[in-house]
């Protein structure tokens, strides 16, 4: 203790200069607005930046990780492309459709901050309004959806996960095509709850489930998951536990969907509401 | 000694008064600003405890602030002058040393050596100042030039009034 007090006596000059200069800056920061802006700007470029190079060199550590999802996801797309000419081979003297649209435009975006271990959690992409993102965008990764953006700045947006008590999403059960709301209670990371199915639909364990189309955000048929658990506590409808496909903990790659016709849907099922 | 206190605390209020009241209303060009009122650190005697000197310093560039809307800025570059100045002092000491009882004025050490003095101070006070108010260092040698001009223009003033002193 005396030690300390010498030292303390000591440097008292310099460190009663490192206080009153600490005390100054704090009070430019908390008074003037241009002052604090550039800061703020400086001090979230410093963060910024270091996220970028933490997120490229984890990016290639995961490499061989995503060439194998890559890979398989080629294979993929690649049987359905096969079946889509097929169909079309056998409409071709039939239909032509000249008021076909495209429907959905999708672009790719790495994931840079992540968490899993929130009730809120949010995911933030290195893409942004620069780019086409705009709120409202499903995500989606190889293996499963991933959530729907909430914000979105000149170069990132912010994902609300899956696994965020906010979130929900319409979906059904692919065999049977009975449809129910999926959302999160906030227990496990694996696991999100269907529920709205009733009670006389045939499930069983280890049936698929996938997004009905009817939140106009998500495509139908993107996979979400496994049931993995089932009861009728709640009378006459099913809580059905779905195992999620997607990990998590170990994106890297995800997929943006702007539905194109979106809005044109909305302002149909809100005018048709109201009437 | 007692008197010394209280001729520093009448130069403490006095030069606040003037710097607010005249000085900052004095802009050349639109970007020459004199801060004459560092002279107050400039004066104080060397036996100052060190605390002190930082202490009076911050309370001076503080002062400024409130009555120029800057809060933190004045008082900023006024610490980081007043840590400089026991060091500056043991540079430019004349051979001898200092003697007990005396201050750095022109009427110990004549004004040759107090402008050397002064100049250093009055650079590195402007200087923070200049660089904490536009907080870049973007547009590096516009600040500095103004930087320069507003030095010299409070040299001129501090000239001037160690003159007067010197005569009376």
């Amino acid at each position: 203790m005396r030690n300390l007090l010498k030292i303390l006596y000591a440097y008292h000059f310099l460190i009663l200069f490192i206080v009153l200069e600490s005390l100054s800056l704090i009070l430019i920061l908390e008074n003037n607005q241009f002052q604090r802006a550039k800061f703020i700007q400086f001090a979230q470029s410093v963060s910024g930046n270091l996220y970028g190079n933490i997120d490229n060199f984890k990016a290639y550590l995961s490499l061989k990780e995503a060439n194998k999802v890559l890979a398989s996801e080629n294979v993929n797309l690649r049987n359905k492309l096969e079946a889509i000419h097929k169909v079309e081979r056998e409409k071709k003297d039939t239909l032509i459709d000249k008021y076909y649209k495209q429907r959905y435009t999708y672009m790719s975006a790495r994931v840079i901050n992540n968490s899993v271990n929130k009730q809120y959690n949010f995911i933030t992409l290195n893409k942004g309004s620069r780019d086409g993102v705009i709120q409202d965008m499903a995500v989606i990764s190889p293996s499963g959806i991933v959530g729907v953006v909430e914000g979105v700045s000149e170069n990132y947006a912010t994902v609300l996960a899956v696994l965020n008590r906010n979130f929900k999403v319409s979906a059904k059960i692919k065999k049977n095509n009975y449809f129910g709301t999926l959302s999160w209670n906030g227990l496990n990371s694996e696991i999100c709850v269907l529920s709205d199915i009733p009670h006389h639909v045939k499930i069983a364990k280890g049936d698929t489930i996938i997004t009905s189309g009817f939140s106009n955000m998500f495509p139908e048929g993107i996979q979400i998951g496994i049931i993995d658990d089932f009861d009728l506590k709640e009378g006459n409808f099913y809580t059905i536990k779905v195992k999620l496909s997607n990990d998590f903990r170990s994106l890297n790659f995800v997929t943006l969907i702007d539905n194109l016709i979106r809005k044109d849907q909305f302002q149909l099922e809100k005018k048709t509401a109201h009437d | 000694m007692i008197r010394g206190v209280y001729q520093n605390i009448f130069n403490f209020v006095g030069l606040v008064v003037l710097q607010v009241l005249i000085f900052n209303n004095i802009e050349l060009n639109g970007f020459i600003n004199p801060y004459f009122y560092i002279l107050f650190i400039l004066l104080l005697p060397f036996e100052t405890p060190k605390w002190l000197l930082l202490l009076s310093s911050f309370a001076l560039g503080l002062s400024i602030d409130l009555f120029s809307h800057t809060l933190g800025m004045h008082a900023f570059a006024c610490v980081f002058v007043a840590y400089l100045r026991p060091y500056l002092l043991k540079v430019i000491a004349p051979r001898e040393g200092y003697d007990a009882g005396t201050a750095p004025t022109v009427k110990y050490f004549g004004l040759t050596w107090f402008m050397k003095y002064a100049v250093i101070i009055v650079f590195a006070h402007h200087f923070t100042l200049f660089f904490i108010e536009t907080f870049k260092f973007h547009q590096f040698f516009a600040t500095l030039f103004r930087v320069i001009l507003s030095s010299i223009f409070t040299l001129i003033i501090i000239y001037l009034s160690q003159l007067l002193m010197v005569k009376r």
